[in-house]
């Protein structure tokens, strides 16, 4: 009996993901022998091949992970290959998921984006590297361009979550996907959001931490901008979500907790509600730092 | 315990708004009604009015409504062309015998189609338009008619007159209606009591030839122009000159035709409300004619009402209507085209004459002959003014115990005060009858509800063609296709009228054939007719809020009406996104709640006191909360009431009444801390003295805190002893003090405080006041040399009786302008008072002994703070705003609370008590019902998408949101949130802050909003393809 | 045909929208692009909403609430407002003009106003486009 082959592949992204994976231990080697690894750039040297009409052809895998964003031709490829080579596809990370870190270049056009990573001479273009893919016009979640079979957001995705999934699915049983927030399991406590302003982590929360999060007061109320209302839950399973056992604000890395909708907007507007001045937040934008793809970030239109 | 000698029904007669209001109260408080009406339809005079003031509302629209819960009540019954031949019996037990004059169409047949009219070949004069349009000798009397039944006029049918001739409209009828053979019947009627909503006619101003009313044909009364300017009158709102059709540029109207006068007519008395009427027509001609210019001739503008003076100020200063002040005693022609010349003393003094091309007559109102005829038979005293004789202390009781009466056959009244009126008559049968409620009523149950749920939406669309509102600018058949093609739309019909109860029944029968389960009706607006089409949906069987409204007149052919297409383009827009919405309506059922039968009246004045006795006698449990060591309020101070009735000897006996009421529960210094709860359960925390709190649980509450008197700051007020407020004066007065004993010359000045920049609102009561107190000095001295320095006096009603009075008793009134005041000094041991004199034209100084200041009505101070209590608004004046100027008189939008009384607005005693029982007819009609159901409109949770992260808990305005905890079936514990479904009122608040829709309003939800702006931005397929 | 860019706007059931069946009473005239959608209060309006409308194609939104301190439910209207900064704010991030959107306050008895504030809008948008020079020349801007 053949074993079941994993494909990976990244694409505008650190390998933070696969990283993550590696991490595992002792349940990375379990799954190793439970499966065969057909492609993976950061564990084997695969060189890429092109059938006669050119198309990239990757391994034929039962299942397929794609870590990155799609910010470039080559990557557009890249996933598109991906797509024909495996039955399942999983976009692992945000930045796959939502965009990433990489995708809050959306705000930009991207010839002010390559202005502003690569000097430039008097006539602006000429110093740009050729070397380089062709960029798209912005930063693309994966299922922006090709069909999704599954969502596993996280900056990284913890190893034990990418394990459960893959184990989940070698299994026949993935899970079920989540609708709710961070703050489902978050055990703080809650009363009123009303108190003042919002602002960045730069002191510590207040709450002893010796004791139990159950007794730390909900970071929104202490004044910290926490994303927890509008990122989807699940980092840390059925257990408090993994920033706030650091007692940090949640990031929003899991992505917008409803396929869709806006975290920046809808924070901004649930704070407001309750009397917080969203002014007093510095840098706004910040807040779609992990959801800039699917058009949440576009730069501002030309004005007549 | 029924009692074996009272009747539990009652008798209305007069189907007009006063008599509409007293039936659905009666009706709604356990008693059968009989409402008498002697024309062939319900409606009165408010269906023949174009807008009311000062809200501005279309008058059709808002009494429709009231007009089919009439027609639909199951305890009230119609009785049209019926007319009251007598009442014997007493109170508790009348007999009346009811002529019924023949209709010649049999109401069970008559399908309201109007063929029998398209065919009829007698056309005579409309009395319903004021005789400026035709209608046939069968007819009905309006578009909007309850019921709708066609009736033939005997007096003008060919057939009637000579059974050889005609008969077109019975060999047409489709379900053979005509009844030419129908003949007059009589009723004997036993019923309990017996309201009169007799009414009012307008004068006749052909009785004297001067206007030129009926001689000039340019000269027209405010009634025609009331039809002229209404959109669904002949002329579909378009104002022409009579006699030539051409436009009109300028407009004269003249006030006080037939009213505040003795020489011409016997009507002494101010009708009240022409001064309002012809302000409100002179908007609404310079609305949509800006450039035509209006003038209103006047004696005083007697604007006294809620908001009326700000009205009045919109009138000049932002329609430009011009006003005249100066009686205009007759119409002459000028030329032969058909101007008319007006000749008059303008304020300066000079003689002006004025060519214009219409002259609107403002006529008063009286009583008709034949009312006042009625009224003698049975046996009911009549001022000499011909309206019902009435104490200022029980402002709805005739000289005839068991007899009430409300509306204008009390005296000339507005709208607001009809309906007070009616409630209050009432709240008078209700304490009366109270042992025999509930036995004469019948309550039909609604068919059971066909659950609907898990079907496939079946969506019938109702498209109404307004008469000619809608269809003459939406090309409705296209419409009508177009809807057609939506999806899960399987019925599509179009109505004239879709609010007529013929459509109503029809809906009904296509709903059930059809088997509908979702309803569009693409009319006017929801506001004012979704509880209607809501009812038809409960009778036909399924659940009320499976309908949506598309308000394609209103919101689209009337303001687009210059732009057809564009109408047509934008009504099928509004009908899909209708469409959509409704597809995802579900069943929601009422939430039902015991009631607790008593009631918490907050204010001890007489108000308080009426309302707080009316509903013992109801039977039910009242505390009456004050916050001083005494009952009585404000009207403590008072001395008499304007038609000299001894006020202090009233207060007595109202007080030892309620002191000595086994129902009532008076609690002294004591005020509200808290509230909680809701209509039929409030539990409210009251503080007596400066410690004690109880919570005292009520079902209804009813606010009478009355309101202040504003101590002025000017004319020397507080510097010179011999100024002193009308208040104090009454006391002066009463006990002759030295200051009024030995006084010689006495000058009152009105409007302190009042209509002015800082209170731009007239306190109401102070002239006729200041009068009173003038008169009563005159006639103690008759040497006494008395002045009244006015801007204008507001003697309205028979009040202008006793301003007649003073003039003929020789007292001086002396008009001045807000921007020439009197000066007041001192001179010597008197006063000097400076004033400039209009009529004279130079300036005046008059030696008074003592100044006497008529000081503003201050809304109460504590107002505010009931208001945040129960949720309830304040005008800009800071009095109470009730739900709806026109027909709301005494409720909130917050239901369960009402208010009467001078925390409404400044007004005199007679108004406060009609008022007070009014209230007092609103919370026993509510608590009368044991049970209540709210409106299912609250927010929801949707527990797949909650996750209590607790941003939503602070912004209810109602704190009916709370946090709550769980554990899912692994026994991890999880939070959400919980919605109380009273407290909720549906704002939707939560959900504009949710970040993750885990919340929102039935009928407004995300998904349902969204679907809405989709469909609103959708380019639509099939009209691409028609183009 | 359906050329017409419309404008969505949200009308609250107490005053705005009341304004706009008084409108309808006084005959008053505005662009036909508007779309009203009823909500209960201005404060039900999610930022959200607006956005969606903006990225389904319409060329401006308006929330239209009761006067400050005459909201029916209190303060919805105020809430509004606050989300209000935060929806101008946000659209420019999101590359919409800030002057697609429009919060303002019409009381149930102001139909001139309510017109007055569609015709302006209109005219507003009409800029944006290009089509009109001035804010001046709006007064007239009939679609």
């Amino acid at each position: 009996m053949s074993l079941p082959r994993l494909s990976f592949e990244w694409l505008h992204a650190c390998c933070g993901c696969e990283v993550s994976l590696l991490d595992a231990g002792d349940d990375f080697l379990t799954l190793v022998s439970q499966v065969e690894i057909v492609h993976c750039p950061l564990l084997l040297d695969n060189k890429y091949q092109r059938d006669e009409t050119g198309t990239l052809q990757l391994p034929q895998a039962d299942i397929g992970l794609v870590s990155g964003g799609v910010a470039s031709e080559e990557e557009l490829e890249l996933v598109q290959a991906m797509r024909a080579s495996c039955t399942t596809l999983i976009a692992l990370g945000t930045c796959a998921t939502h965009g990433g870190i990489p995708a809050m270049r959306n705000q930009w056009t991207t010839q002010e984006t390559l202005q502003t990573v690569y000097a430039y001479g008097s006539d602006e273009a000429s110093l740009f590297p050729t070397k380089i893919s062709t960029p798209l016009d912005r930063v693309y979640a994966v299922d922006e361009h090709v069909q999704v079979d599954w969502l596993l957001p996280g900056c990284p995705p913890t190893s034990a979550a990418i394990v459960g999934m893959l184990t989940g699915l070698l299994d026949g049983n993935p899970g079920k996907a989540l609708t709710k927030s961070v703050c489902e399991t978050c055990p703080t406590r809650r009363g009123a959001k009303g108190q003042g302003g919002v602002g960045r982590f730069l002191d510590n929360a207040t709450g002893d931490p010796q004791k139990p999060l159950t007794e730390m007061v909900c970071l929104l109320e202490q004044g910290i901008l926490c994303m927890g209302p509008v990122t989807s839950g699940g980092c840390g399973g059925k257990d408090a979500p993994l920033c706030l056992r650091a007692r940090v604000p949640c990031r929003g890395c899991y992505g917008p907790v409803r396929a869709g909708s806006n975290p920046l907007l809808d924070m901004l507007g649930a704070l407001a509600s309750n009397g917080i001045d969203h002014r007093s937040m510095i840098d706004r934008k910040s807040l779609l730092r992990f959801s800039g793809a699917h058009g949440m970030l576009k730069p501002l239109r030309k004005r007549r | 315990m029924a009692d074996q000698s009272m009747n539990g029904s009652v008798l209305v007669v007069g189907g007009g708004i006063s008599g509409m209001q007293a039936a659905l109260d009666l009706a709604d408080s356990g008693f059968f009604v009989y409402l008498v009406e002697k024309s062939g339809a319900i409606g009165g005079s408010m269906p023949q009015f174009n807008k009311v003031f000062p809200t501005n509302d279309c008058s059709m629209c808002i009494i429709a409504p009231k007009l089919v819960e009439c027609g639909r009540h199951p305890n009230i019954r119609i009785m049209t062309l019926s007319t009251v031949q007598d009442v014997t019996g007493t109170a508790g037990n009348f007999t009346v015998r009811v002529i019924e004059h023949p209709r010649y169409v049999d109401m069970d047949k008559c399908i309201a189609c109007g063929q029998c009219t398209s065919v009829c070949p007698k056309s005579v004069d409309d009395s319903f338009n004021s005789n400026i349009a035709k209608r046939k000798a069968i007819y009905i009397k309006y578009p909007q008619a309850v019921p709708l039944k066609y009736q033939i006029d005997p007096t003008s049918c060919l057939h009637l007159k000579n059974p050889t001739k005609c008969g077109a409209c019975a060999e047409i009828c489709p379900p053979g209606a005509i009844d030419f053979n129908d003949r007059e019947r009589e009723h004997i009627i036993q019923v309990g009591s017996v309201v009169m909503a007799l009414g009012f006619q307008t004068f006749d101003p052909a009785k004297s030839k001067i206007w030129g009313y009926g001689v000039y044909p340019n000269v027209i009364t405010s009634l025609q122009f009331e039809r002229y300017l209404s959109p669904d009158g002949p002329t579909d709102g378009q104002l022409s000159r009579p006699s030539d059709k051409k436009p009109v540029k300028k407009v004269a109207f003249l006030q006080c035709i037939g009213s505040r006068d003795k020489n011409r007519c016997n009507n002494e008395y101010c009708s009240t409300v022409c001064c309002m009427y012809a302000i409100k027509e002179a908007m609404t001609i310079k609305e949509s004619n800006p450039d035509l210019e209006v003038t209103i001739f006047y004696m005083d503008m007697r604007t006294p009402g809620k908001e009326f003076d700000r009205y009045l100020e919109r009138a000049k200063n932002e329609y430009g209507v011009r006003f005249i002040r100066s009686r205009i005693h007759g119409v002459e022609p000028k030329g032969t085209k058909g101007d008319l010349r007006l000749h008059y003393i303008s304020g300066q003094g000079q003689q002006v004459e004025e060519v214009v091309d219409l002259v609107v007559l403002s006529v008063g109102l009286e009583t008709p002959e034949s009312m006042v005829r009625l009224a003698e038979r049975i046996g009911i005293h009549m001022t000499p003014d011909r309206f019902a004789s009435i104490s200022a202390f029980m402002p709805v009781h005739t000289s005839k115990k068991g007899v009430y009466t409300c509306g204008a056959f009390n005296g000339p009244r507005d709208i607001p005060q009809s309906v007070t009126g009616g409630s209050a008559a009432a709240a008078s049968v209700s304490a009366l009858l109270t042992s025999v409620r509930h036995t004469q009523t019948r309550s039909l149950l609604p068919p059971v509800e066909q659950d609907v749920g898990g079907e496939e939406p079946r969506i019938g669309v109702f498209v109404c063609h307004c008469g000619t509102n809608i269809a003459g600018v939406v090309d409705v058949e296209e419409l009508a296709e177009y809807a057609a093609t939506l999806p899960q739309v399987v019925h599509v019909a179009r109505n004239l009228f879709t609010c007529a109860q013929d459509t109503q029944d029809r809906i009904v029968q296509e709903i059930r054939d059809k088997r509908l389960n979702r309803i569009v009706v693409a009319a006017c607006t929801p506001r004012t007719h979704e509880p209607l089409f809501r009812k038809t949906l409960k009778s036909a069987g399924i659940n009320e809020y499976l309908i949506e409204m598309a308000n394609i007149r209103n919101q689209n052919s009337w303001v687009h009406n210059q732009e057809p297409e564009v109408a047509t383009q934008k009504a099928k827009d509004l009908v899909r996104m209708a469409v959509v919405k409704v597809q995802t309506q579900v069943a929601r059922k009422a939430i039902r709640l015991p009631i607790a039968p008593s009631v918490l009246i907050i204010g001890g004045g007489v108000a308080g006191m009426t309302a707080a006795l009316n509903l013992a006698e109801q039977g039910f449990q009242v505390h009456l909360i004050e916050k001083t060591t005494q009952l009585g309020g404000n009207a403590l101070h008072l001395f008499q009431t304007w038609n000299g009735e001894h006020v202090p000897r009233y207060i007595s006996e109202l007080k030892e009444n309620v002191q000595q009421h086994p129902l009532i529960e008076v609690a002294y210094t004591s005020t509200v801390l808290s509230v909680d709860g809701h209509v039929g359960n409030f539990s409210s925390t009251i503080r007596t003295g400066s410690s004690r709190k109880r919570v005292i649980n009520h079902g209804a509450v009813i606010i009478t805190t009355g309101a202040k008197r504003y101590i002025p700051e000017e004319f020397e007020y507080g510097k010179i002893p011999k100024v002193v407020a009308s208040i104090e004066f009454d006391k002066l007065h009463m006990h002759n003090e030295t200051r009024v004993a030995n006084g010689k010359s006495f000058v009152f000045i009105q409007c302190v405080g009042s209509r002015n920049e800082e209170r731009p609102y007239c306190s109401k009561s102070c002239c006729t006041h200041s009068i009173q107190s003038a008169i009563k000095l005159k006639k103690e001295a008759p040497s006494r040399q008395i002045y009244i320095l006015y801007r204008e006096i507001r003697t309205y009603g028979q009040r202008e009786r006793i301003y007649n009075q003073a003039r003929e008793l020789g007292i001086v009134f002396i008009n001045y302008e807000m921007h020439g005041p009197p000066k007041v000094k001192k001179d010597g041991k008197g006063v000097l008072v400076e004033v400039w004199d209009h009529v004279l034209h130079r300036p005046l100084e008059i030696k008074a002994d003592v100044v006497i200041l008529a000081a503003a009505t201050l809304a109460s101070p504590d107002a505010m703070n009931l208001g945040n209590l129960f949720k309830i608004p304040l005008n800009s004046d800071g009095f109470f705003q009730e739900a709806h100027v026109k027909l709301r008189p005494v409720e909130f939008n917050v239901d369960g609370v009402f208010v009467a009384g001078l925390a409404h607005y400044p007004k005199p005693l007679e108004e406060s008590i009609s008022q007070a029982l009014a209230a007092a007819a609103k919370a026993g009609r509510l608590l009368a019902r044991k049970e209540i159901s709210l409106e299912p409109n609250t927010a929801l949770v949707d527990p797949v998408n909650c996750d209590g992260c607790a941003l939503c808990i602070e912004v209810c305005p109602y704190q009916a949101i709370t946090l709550v905890e769980y554990e899912d079936e692994e026994g991890t514990p999880l939070k959400t949130v919980n919605i109380d479904p009273v407290l909720c009122k549906g704002c939707g608040i939560c959900q504009g802050t949710c970040p993750k829709r885990g919340v929102d309003v039935a009928g407004f939800t995300y998904a349902q909003l969204e679907a809405q702006i989709d469909a609103a931005l959708e380019e639509e397929a099939p009209l691409e393809e028609q183009l | 045909m359906n050329t017409t860019p419309k404008i969505i706007a949200f009308c609250c059931n107490w005053c705005s929208y009341a304004a706009a069946d008084l409108a309808g009473i006084s005959r008053l005239q505005y662009p036909g692009s508007v779309r009203i959608i009823r909500v209960m209060c201005s404060g039900m309006v999610h930022p959200e909403m607006v956005l969606h409308a903006l990225d389904k194609g319409a060329e401006g939104v308006m929330i239209i609430g009761c006067h400050l301190g005459e909201c029916h439910y209190i303060n919805g209207n105020e809430m509004a407002l606050a989300r209000a900064e935060v929806i101008a704010d946000t659209l420019e991030d999101m590359g919409y003009e800030s002057e697609r959107f429009q919060i303002t306050w019409v009381s149930s008895a102001e139909p001139e106003r309510l017109a007055e504030a569609f015709r302006a809008f209109c005219g507003r948008l009409a800029i944006l486009r290009g089509e009109l020079a001035d804010i001046s020349d709006s007064q007239d801007s009939r679609f």
